[in-house]
């Protein structure tokens, strides 16, 4: 059977399904099917779901059979970063800890994609409890790059990336607390969308950090992401720290024009120190939004050394509470680095931790009339580094590892402590056939105007229609 | 110099958390909080005395862009 259907975009996806150009069993078949001849190659599950999925397609394909509304998602199969619980099921958080746990509720994320029609294929690998931006993991193995399997494929949602960009999936939720949705999708070539803080309930989603947590889609399309945003974002009585905000209609904005809006190029931190490669990628891409029609401006950014040092100890100190008894009951159930990144939690002083919060409003507030002061968007790079080969990043890899993790997360780790919306979109190539990935930072709740921008730029560039050889 | 060493980290460890961190990580681990600790420092000077965390859920309503009928 042709496996055209598994190139096409999570929108288009629907469309046909709705239009009965093909069946959503069909869809749930090829998915699987292209899920179990990769997984030796990736890793990216760790469980699959075939048998539910295609109860599932089946479900779909009656109620179109009988009239009736399958959802703006309808049939599409998505999976899911291992973090998602779902009420009677084994959610493995990526950990030896949590092989056997299993959820006593749905995470409000997959329960609205169900509402939606969405297919839920399987939990997805990840770095062990959402730590970590290479995407390793000790316990279930390593995931892989679809463009490189000798890279790294970032984390922490590396399944997530990795079955999105080798046509497994068309779509799949991650999480980000410091990186953790755009890193991947930056090194797999994928989109990225990390929304404002508390904009999608955390509701049934492991925690790491409380205060730094956001639910978000990675998909092959900025509509794409936007459409899986429609259906997640707002405000959910079970996570009572999720906003009441008025939420945009993010499809939408895809269609909005780009002309008139006024992007900023930060002038210091993110464009420092970047791979010739990355640096000639994003360039190019400013030019790209430049002929659409955007005014690119520069923009000044304040100081983030500060800033990325509170936010590390203030997330370490959330992750080190959740974490206490397991770390002095089973230490040796964690994998080295990962035990050893939560475990400085432990000595944070608590005034220290909250001044760290207590500061967040003031950082916000200065970063906001500072970069924001005459422009609508900042444009960045994701990473400025491409994806590292896993054998230098793994523990007893390269001398420089600690350097080279600190650097993937650079310019994704600030974004985070301010709590503002971003978008990874893919812009290009290394020379060695690695993505690169521009970052689009918004004001607080403006995810449409990053739609905007974002589903912009796709339509200029075919970048996001490349398939890595493995998955062709 | 912020006075964070292998033996302070190890002894906040044993009389807060009732754990032993293991020789080989101390040090690591007290290179790791010195800059913390130093960015806390620096950034507590800036701290107002009715200044607190929820703070932030308000600026993040504030800052973002007013739409018709928000």
């Amino acid at each position: 059977m042709s496996e055209e259907i598994a190139f096409l975009d999570a929108c288009e996806t629907a469309a046909r399904i709705k239009a009965r150009d093909v069946s959503a069993l069909e869809v749930a078949e090829t998915a699987i099917r292209r899920a179990e001849r990769l997984q030796p190659t990736l890793n990216a599950f760790i469980s699959l779901e075939a048998e539910a999925a295609l109860d599932a397609a089946r479900d779909v394909d009656a109620r179109l059979g009988r009239g009736e509304e399958i959802g703006a998602l309808g049939g599409v199969p998505l999976a899911h970063k291992d973090m998602y619980y779902r009420e009677g099921r084994v959610t493995t958080c990526g950990s030896k800890i949590r092989a056997g746990f299993v959820a006593d509720r749905t995470s409000t994320a997959l329960v609205r994609l169900a509402a939606a029609g969405a297919l839920h294929l399987g939990g997805l690998n990840m770095s062990e409890f959402a730590v970590g931006p290479i995407g390793n993991n000790v316990h279930y193995g390593d995931c892989r790059n679809p463009w490189n399997p000798a890279h790294a494929p970032g984390g922490s949602s590396s399944g997530s990336g990795a079955t999105v960009a080798a046509r497994i999936v068309h779509g799949a939720m991650g999480s980000d607390t410091g990186g953790s949705i755009r890193i991947p999708s930056g090194m797999s070539g994928v989109v990225g969308f990390k929304p404002t803080q508390n904009r999608v309930s955390r509701y049934g989603l492991m925690p790491l950090s409380f205060s730094f947590d956001c639910g978000g889609p990675l998909t092959r399309t900025v509509r794409d992401a936007a459409r899986i945003m429609d259906a997640v974002a707002g405000h959910d009585p079970k996570d009572p720290t999720s906003s009441r905000h008025p939420v945009d209609a993010y499809e939408a904005a895809c269609d909005v024009p780009v002309k008139g809006l006024r992007i900023g190029i930060p002038s210091t931190y993110y464009y420092d120190d970047l791979d010739p490669d990355v640096a000639a990628a994003v360039a190019a891409a400013q030019q790209v939004l430049a002929d659409a029609g955007a005014e690119m401006i520069e923009a000044d950014v304040p100081d983030h050394e500060e800033m990325n040092l509170i936010w590390a100890a203030a997330l370490a100190a959330e992750a080190a509470t959740i974490h206490r008894k397991w770390l002095i009951e089973r230490p040796q159930d964690y994998g080295d680095m990962v035990r050893r990144r939560i475990e400085f939690g432990l000595y944070q002083p608590a005034t220290r931790y909250l001044e760290a919060l207590s500061m967040r409003d003031t950082f916000l507030r200065d970063y906001c009339a500072t970069a924001f002061r005459d422009c609508d968007v900042l444009l960045t790079p994701t990473l400025p580094i491409p994806a590292p080969r896993l054998a230098d990043v793994d523990v007893g890899g390269s001398e420089d590892m600690p350097a080279v993790v600190l650097r993937i997360s650079k310019n994704t780790r600030p974004i985070s402590y301010l709590g503002l919306p971003a978008l990874s979109v893919p812009c290009g190539f290394t020379g060695g056939g690695l993505p690169v990935a521009l970052q689009l930072v918004g004001r607080p709740f403006d995810e449409a105007t990053l739609c905007t921008v974002g589903h912009t730029y796709q339509q200029a560039t075919d970048w996001h229609t490349r398939v890595p050889e493995i998955a062709a | 110099m912020s006075g964070l060493s292998g033996e302070f980290v190890a002894r906040l460890a044993a009389v807060w958390h009732r754990f032993t961190v293991p020789e080989a990580d101390r040090e690591t681990l007290a290179e790791m909080l010195a800059p913390m600790d130093a960015a806390g420092e620096s950034v507590a000077a800036h701290l107002a005395f009715d200044m607190e965390p929820s703070d932030f859920d308000t600026a993040l309503a504030d800052l973002a862009p007013q739409r018709p009928g928000t």
